[in-house]
């Protein structure tokens, strides 16, 4: 039973993120008074990329056919670290914060060095701002996970779920609020959203993501693509599982995971709205302000860390 | 009572941390209107401070002061401030001395400052900690963003902050003064705006524009 629901939570994080992807896309356009693709569109790109060839540039070497597959398997693999409907994980017992950090860190650093290997000027480019982005969204990220990690006082995160589900809602404490708006911010730079990169546009000068992904074609981008929406959710998913729980289902009896799914459905479209509404009203920030806007995560995220010592217990 | 009253202690409890993130935020904000927003907002949280004690000490005079801030605090000065920006024509940054992170951090280490101050007294006094930490970090930020602001239009906005932590601190150790000294506090603050809007029409009139930073090369 738990095994089966493990599963279903990785591939309802993998397959669903997609559909994540063209919900966002969908929103963002009703709120600019566009009509928009359907939300299945994701998948319809996905699969006809899948069946396309590929083209690989000639100066290219192995690690740019590679890069892809590696940056795919360490974000599924990272998915499988995320309790989504009951507080634990197919890979939970064998690993914690820090696993799902590096690991994320391995397919970032997989796809910067897929973007330097395909030799085109804008991959360079996006690479190094891609490098100078996460360097600096790491520590955030980590801090803030460690944050609540010290209130639960357990290192993995489905132990740190059960413990915030066994919370009162009203006991949320300000290490919950500083490590929440700490990982929001460090959200959106990690999947590349508005205020730092542009998941919108090709070929402008300020963008991260798009760049790196410039010369790879057929079922290479389809990888790199999916990973994306996998990271998309998966990040999404941590901030529902760490901070707002509540609703999941415990114990081992079946029936608590409809609703659990349900509810879980419910605060993933009010994320989606917030991320909509912040990347219609929001301009992107100059390239040298982001490590300002980091900068905040950080401070943000050391006095989540500090908090931790001032909290009664 | 029920769920009302324990709501209001929690907002009293646990409002505090959001007054710590306007606090963070107007260190980073760019913009005055950002700045002037960031103040409101800051001021309809310690609005819902004001009703909160209002609701768990049975005080009616709270009420009447928590509309008070309401209608000035958080609607009358902020609009006065746009007011005041649109006709001065200025542009739109604020000019800081510092840095946006180097802001972020000092912010972050006063608010970190006022926890150790606070906590011994907060302890002997039976006050919530958190509550007393941000009306001390409010004071601190205050007066640090009137440093580093050279606006004289961030430093209006910075000691309006200022007053705010001065008000929640008396609200957190004395349930607020009585309501005639807030009314003349209020008076004061309408006042002290109204001198500090003449003083910069001045300014601006007289060296056209508003950066006192640059006022010391007229001297003598």
């Amino acid at each position: 039973m738990s095994l089966g629901t493990a599963i279903a939570q990785a591939l309802l994080l993998v397959l669903g993120a997609p559909l994540v992807r063209g919900t966002i896309a969908l929103l963002k356009a009703r709120l600019q008074r566009r009509r928009g693709a359907s939300i299945w569109r994701p998948y319809a790109d996905l699969f006809k990329l899948f069946r396309k060839e590929e083209l690989v540039p000639p100066t290219s070497s192995f690690i740019f056919r590679a890069a892809p597959a590696v940056l795919f398997a360490a974000t599924v693999c990272a998915a499988a670290f995320i309790p989504v409907l009951r507080p634990s994980a197919l890979l939970a017992a064998r690993g914690d914060f820090f696993l799902l950090i590096y690991l994320l860190a391995l397919a970032r650093f997989f796809l910067s060095l897929g973007a330097l290997d395909g030799g085109s000027a804008f991959g360079g480019m996006g690479a190094s701002r891609e490098a100078l982005v996460s360097s600096l969204a790491e520590a955030p990220l980590l801090l803030g996970l460690a944050a609540v990690a010290i209130l639960a006082r357990r290192a993995d995160l489905a132990g740190m779920v059960a413990w915030t589900l066994g919370q009162n809602v009203f006991d949320i404490s300000a290490v919950h609020i500083l490590a929440f708006t700490a990982l929001a911010m460090v959200t959106l730079a990690e999947t590349g959203r508005m205020p730092v990169d542009n998941p919108t546009t090709h070929l402008e000068l300020t963008m991260i993501h798009e760049g790196m992904v410039l010369e790879y074609s057929g079922p290479s981008l389809a990888l790199v693509e999916w990973a994306a929406a996998v990271k998309l959710h998966l990040m999404l998913a941590l901030l529902i599982a760490l901070f707002c729980p509540w609703g999941m289902a415990v114990g081992n009896a079946g029936w608590g995971i409809a609703p659990a799914a349900l509810l879980y459905i419910l605060k993933l479209g009010i994320l989606m709205g917030v991320v909509s509404v912040i990347e219609s009203a929001v301009a992107k920030l100059r390239m040298y302000l982001v490590p300002d806007f980091l900068g905040v995560a950080s401070a943000v995220s050391a006095l989540a860390v500090i908090f931790t010592v001032l909290v009664k217990r | 009572m029920g769920l009302v009253g324990i709501a209001g202690g929690k907002v009293l409890s646990s409002f505090s941390v959001f007054l710590f993130l306007t606090i963070l935020l107007l260190a980073v904000a760019r913009r005055i209107s950002t700045s002037v927003l960031l103040f409101s907002l800051q001021s309809a949280v310690i609005t819902a401070e004001v009703l909160a004690t209002a609701i768990q000490e049975k005080l009616a005079e709270a009420w009447v002061v928590g509309l008070l801030v309401l209608v000035i605090k958080v609607v009358a000065i902020p609009r006065a401030f746009f007011v005041l920006a649109r006709r001065l024509k200025t542009v739109r940054d604020v000019k800081a001395s510092t840095t946006p992170t180097q802001s972020v951090f000092i912010a972050a280490l006063m608010i970190y400052l006022s926890y150790a101050a606070v906590h011994s007294y907060g302890q002997a006094m039976h006050v919530p900690d958190d509550a007393l930490a941000a009306a001390v970090a409010l004071i601190l930020t205050g007066a640090f963003l009137m440093v580093s602001r050279t606006k004289a239009i961030m430093q209006m906005l910075g000691l309006l902050v200022l007053e705010n932590g001065i008000f929640l601190a008396a609200l957190i150790t004395t349930f607020g003064m009585p309501l005639v000294i807030e009314i003349g506090i209020f008076f004061d603050i309408l006042m002290g705006l109204l001198l500090m809007g003449i003083f910069t029409f001045r300014i601006s009139d007289t060296f056209d524009h508003l950066d006192a930073a640059k006022l010391r090369r007229l001297r003598g």
